[in-house]
């Protein structure tokens, strides 16, 4: 498509008495074919040549040929980005706000986003951080940065402005520092801002939340173990599932959850020695509360999961759901072993109900077969209590008894 | 290619243009016969000249023998000081030349052009060199049975290296110039160079491209194509980044070389360029401002220290002289530059420039202006004699392009916008400020970027796609002789056209009855597409839009005033306000081709007027048949279409 020229005028109105004059001519001759010479350079001429040789001098075939050719050229740009060039790294925005951090505040920085890898975080793989971090380097490298803007002049004193034009520089490679240690990335990543921002979002569900809004119990437990996934030291971690997942499939889920091994650590939170005193009491002073705290806040973090996964133990449908099948069961096999009560049914009938009575008890072994942890922890618990109570009880009596 | 399907049109299939990442090593050559520089695509996707690696982006076309050691660029022309004889400059354009078509009239500053002793009416150059002595052999071992003493273990120096003389060529020394610039580009690039695209002065013949050409293949490189000077120039100017790009315009190239001086005038139509007249003068010559400079400063250094000194003339030199001259000579390159950048004072030091005595002078812009004002004023006269014999009047040209090291002087700038009369919103890379700092507009790099540009575009022509042939065909046919390609040849349009929306008089003065506004310049090659958007008021109940595409012939009124009266502002690309002339662009109307009439369906009401939005598409094909569109800009918006012819 021919480049629209805009003109920056505003032609004034026709005026109402304006009659059309009447057209004479077609335009006169052309000068004749090589009056003019046109000098075999530029993308212009290259067009003109294909227009004229390719095209049949129709603009119209040109137009579809130039911008199937473009097509293809971004394909191929595409496919080249993704694969092998920059990792899908790619360019974020860079907000004024993430421009101006300070680099002494370093702890507090988003470390992703400083390198551009906001959407990948804790997933982000080497070569990407490495990409991430040339890419920031190339475009925030102070030395590029000193010609780049010029000095504002205030009342006439040339003030240099650009004083502290490498600070987000600084925080680039604070950034790749940390990103790129195993051990400070983990720490890191315990505490990303993004995911306490997220486990704020999600995870702050109460069971009186659950009966006042309604809310889906699925998609409301799926993200959040989903969020906690990442701290696993065992991977692959076994999802929520679906409401028909088996009796197996959900056992293991809440037997993984509540043995739940997490790498989740609290050191990037430490409060700093203070440098200012070189007392090795003051040192261990701070270095005993930095661990108790730390120890302190996996209590608390761990406690939370623990009382997230207990929370979600008692709203699952799916336990209501087993439970019911099984005492279903249960009934049908006592219901199979009281006869005379279906007397009136024929023979045929009988057999077919036996069998199935049959068939649902030998299931039902099969599965009693399977540890069945937590549903009969509480029982074993209660039962455990009784029993031992039974016992004290059978001893007092028996006590008695001999003192008697 | 029998079985690759190919599209009805004829088309092969879209090929893939440069992108950014995978650009081609394409190197662009401005080959001067004082001076060349060397233009590669960067890593950020834009044609930059490099440096080489002395750092000097002007390398100076010379080589220079010196025992056994072989000097090229800058470091040889040191060489003209004190071994001048086995120094070689100025070899370009003899390149292609019979010995016999070179006159010997010039003393020669440098090695003497001789005939070849072998080979009939070729010109060479004879240097002393020292030739490195063969390897001596091995030391034996197999030791004889006579009692001797035994052979050292300690390899046989070498001998001395023996005195010797080498005749070469002009395409031999060619040769090994363009091969130290191309080494200096791979090296750049970190690659080795696919192809080179290389300027050649108007003057060229048909044989010099030739022989050019060898020259280049036999350095190791394939020449993509030839380019005259002037198609690099229209290269860079009708890019983006030039600033200027798309918009129709006559540009005069001016090209103050160290051995010419050339003038081009231009002609671009949407980036199509063609030359509308072209001169090449003998003189003047950024020589002659060297010359004028080197007297000064030698003046000033008898002045200073009574020692008589004589340089620039054709009488016979001591050599005293001829060397003083020499380091003048060197000294002054970097004096000019100083000049080109600040008005303020540029020095020439030279260290013991004659006697032992050293020289420290300086010169302000002023001054250099005054002393440099003859050659500047015979520019002016190429100038005027180029625009008269086309019968263009300055006014008509819209830009100026100034080319090589010595056109970077302001003083010719405003020496030539004044003295040939050019109107005063001429676009100059002066004005346009774009020279200083590498800029887009720097004289001394303008030639190699428009080779290197050329040159990637050359590249991104499948080579082996039959397609192709024949715009591959337009590239090459163009250097091969005199002969060019037909595919560069065109029918152009012999007049300007344009719509006309009636209406008051946007000027005053002008008879036109509305508002012009030039869709389709003359000389546009055909079949040509221009389109135009801009805003047009209607009226409140009619909102009818009317559209006259019209045919009309320009010409430039000079209005003779005695007291300037600053009449209003005529067209608004030419006007020249003076004390007793006054130039306006005018245009007659020639013949109505049509009238476009519409009812404005999306017209929006702004402050209490009704505007809307137009674009008017003209289209003039291969048989000259036009077609104008109008169409309303906004969903569901007015259109109409015109066609002329059978």
């Amino acid at each position: 498509m021919a480049t629209v020229q805009i003109l920056p005028v505003t032609v004034p109105a026709l005026p109402t008495d304006y009659a059309p004059p009447v057209a004479s001519s077609s335009i006169s001759a052309p000068h004749p074919l090589g009056h003019r010479v046109l000098l075999p350079v530029g993308q212009a001429h290259l067009n003109h040549l294909r227009l004229a040789l390719h095209h049949a001098h129709d603009f119209d075939a040109f137009d579809a040929h130039t911008a199937t050719e473009r097509e293809a050229k971004k394909k191929l740009l595409a496919a080249e980005g993704a694969s092998e060039d920059d990792h899908g790294v790619g360019d974020e925005e860079e907000p004024e706000d993430l421009l101006a951090l300070d680099p002494k505040e370093w702890k507090k920085q988003d470390h992703y986003a400083v390198l551009g890898l906001s959407k990948f975080r804790y997933q982000a793989t080497a070569a990407q951080i490495k990409i991430a971090h040339r890419k920031k380097v190339l475009k925030h490298h102070p030395d590029k940065k000193a010609s780049g803007t010029p000095n504002e002049t205030i009342l006439g004193i040339n003030i240099n402005q650009n004083t502290n034009d490498d600070s987000f520089f600084k925080c680039i490679q604070k950034a790749h520092e940390v990103l790129t240690n195993a051990e400070k990335r983990r720490q890191f990543d315990s505490v990303d801002p993004a995911f306490l921002e997220a486990e704020e979002d999600i995870a702050g569900v109460t069971a009186s939340d659950f009966k006042n809004k309604k809310l889906d119990f699925f998609k409301t437990f799926t993200p959040i173990f989903e969020l906690y996934s990442r701290f696993s030291r065992a991977q692959p971690v076994p999802g929520l599932g679906k409401l028909d997942a088996t009796k197996a499939e959900v056992e293991g889920f809440y037997d993984f959850w509540y043995n739940f091994d997490s790498w989740r650590s609290f050191e990037w939170w430490d409060k700093e020695v203070n440098e200012g005193s070189d007392s090795r009491d003051d040192k261990r002073y701070t270095e005993k509360k930095n661990k108790s705290e730390r120890a302190r806040r996996k209590k608390e973090d761990t406690a939370k999961l623990r009382g997230l996964v207990d929370l979600c133990l008692s709203l699952d449908p799916r336990i209501k759901l087993i439970k019911q099948h099984e005492k279903e069961a249960r009934e049908a096999k006592k219901a199979a072993a009281q006869p005379g009560k279906p007397a009136k049914k024929t023979k045929a009938q009988e057999e077919e109900e036996k069998k199935k009575a049959e068939d649902e008890a030998k299931k039902k072994e099969e599965e009693e077969k399977v540890p069945t942890v937590f549903l009969d922890a509480k029982k074993a618990k209660a039962a455990a209590a009784n029993a031992a109570k039974k016992a004290r009880r059978e001893a007092r009596a028996a006590e008695e008894a001999a003192a008697a | 290619m029998s079985n690759t399907k190919t599209p009805p049109n004829g088309s092969a299939t879209p090929s893939e243009d440069t992108s950014k990442n995978n650009l081609p090593p394409i190197v662009g050559i401005n080959f001067g016969n004082s001076f060349a520089s060397i233009a590669v695509f960067t890593k950020e996707g834009v044609a930059e000249c490099i440096a080489n690696e002395d750092g000097e982006r002007q390398i100076a076309a010379a080589i220079s023998f010196s025992g056994e050691e072989i000097y090229y660029g800058n470091q040889a022309t040191q060489q003209l000081v004190k071994n001048s004889s086995n120094t070689i400059v100025g070899f370009r354009n003899l390149l292609g030349k019979k010995f016999s078509e070179i006159s010997q009239s010039e003393q020669p500053k440098s090695a003497p052009v001789i005939q070849h002793p072998e080979i009939a009416d070729e010109p060479a150059y004879k240097v002393e060199i020292l030739q490195p002595a063969p390897t001596p052999l091995p030391t034996s071992t197999h030791t004889s049975n006579l009692n001797t003493p035994a052979a050292s273990h300690a390899a046989t120096p070498r001998s001395e290296p023996t005195p010797a003389t080498r005749i070469l060529t002009v395409s031999e020394v060619t040769s090994l110039f363009l091969g130290s610039l191309l080494t200096s580009a791979s090296d750049f690039l970190g690659k080795p160079i696919a192809g080179a695209v290389i300027t050649v002065p108007p003057s060229f013949s048909a044989t010099q491209k030739s022989a050019l050409i060898a020259a280049a293949e036999n350095a190791g490189v394939k020449v993509l194509q030839l380019l005259d000077e002037a198609a690099a120039v229209a290269a860079v100017a009708t890019r983006e980044d030039w600033g200027l790009e798309g918009a129709d315009r006559e540009v005069l190239v001016v090209d103050l070389g160290a051995s010419s001086l050339s003038l081009s005038l231009l002609s671009l139509r949407d980036g199509l360029a063609h030359i509308l007249a072209s001169s090449n003068t003998p003189t003047p010559t950024s020589n002659e401002i060297d010359d004028v400079l080197i007297k000064f400063f030698a003046a000033d250094f008898t002045k200073k220290t009574k020692i008589p000194l004589l340089v620039a003339t054709q009488a016979e030199q001591s050599v005293a002289d001829k060397r003083a001259e020499a380091r003048l000579r060197l000294a002054i390159e970097h004096t000019k530059r100083t000049i080109s950048a600040s008005s303020g004072p540029a020095t020439v030091s030279v260290e013991s420039l004659k006697d032992g005595v050293d020289y420290t002078g300086a010169i302000n812009r002023m001054r250099f202006d005054l002393l440099a004002r003859p050659i500047y004023s015979s520019v002016v006269t190429a100038v005027t004699s180029l625009l008269s014999s086309v019968e263009l009047d300055a006014h008509a040209v819209h830009e100026i392009v100034y080319v090589g090291g010595s056109a970077s002087l302001p003083g010719l700038d405003e020496a030539l916008v004044l003295g040939a009369v050019f109107a005063e919103d001429v676009a100059t890379p002066f004005a346009r400020g774009v020279v200083v700092g590498g800029g887009v507009g720097d004289p001394t790099t303008v030639l190699a970027r428009g080779a290197a540009v050329q040159g990637a575009l050359v590249a991104s022509v499948p080579a082996d796609d039959e397609a192709y042939a024949a715009i591959r065909g337009a590239y090459s046919h163009a250097h091969d002789g005199e002969q060019v390609s037909s595919a560069n040849e065109v029918i152009a349009t012999s007049k300007t056209l344009g719509i006309l929306l009636p209406g008051p008089e946007a000027e005053e003065g002008a008879a036109l009855g509305g508002t012009w506004i030039q869709v389709v310049a003359k000389d546009t090659p055909l079949p040509a597409r221009r389109a135009v958007r801009f805003d047009v008021a209607v009226a409140a109940n009619a909102k009818a839009v009317a559209v006259e595409v019209w045919e009309v012939s320009e010409s430039i009124r000079v209005e003779k005033v005695v007291v300037p009266a600053a009449p209003a502002e005529d067209d608004e690309d030419e006007e020249e306000p003076e004390e007793e002339e006054i130039k306006h662009r005018v245009v007659h109307k020639d013949s109505l081709l049509g009238v476009v009439q519409l009812t404005s369906a999306v017209a929006i009401q702004a402050k209490g007027n009704w505007t809307t939005t137009l674009e008017v598409v003209f289209v003039v094909d291969a048989n000259s048949q036009l077609k104008v569109q109008v169409q309303e800009i906004g969903e569901g918006g007015a259109q109409g279409v015109l066609k002329t012819g059978a």
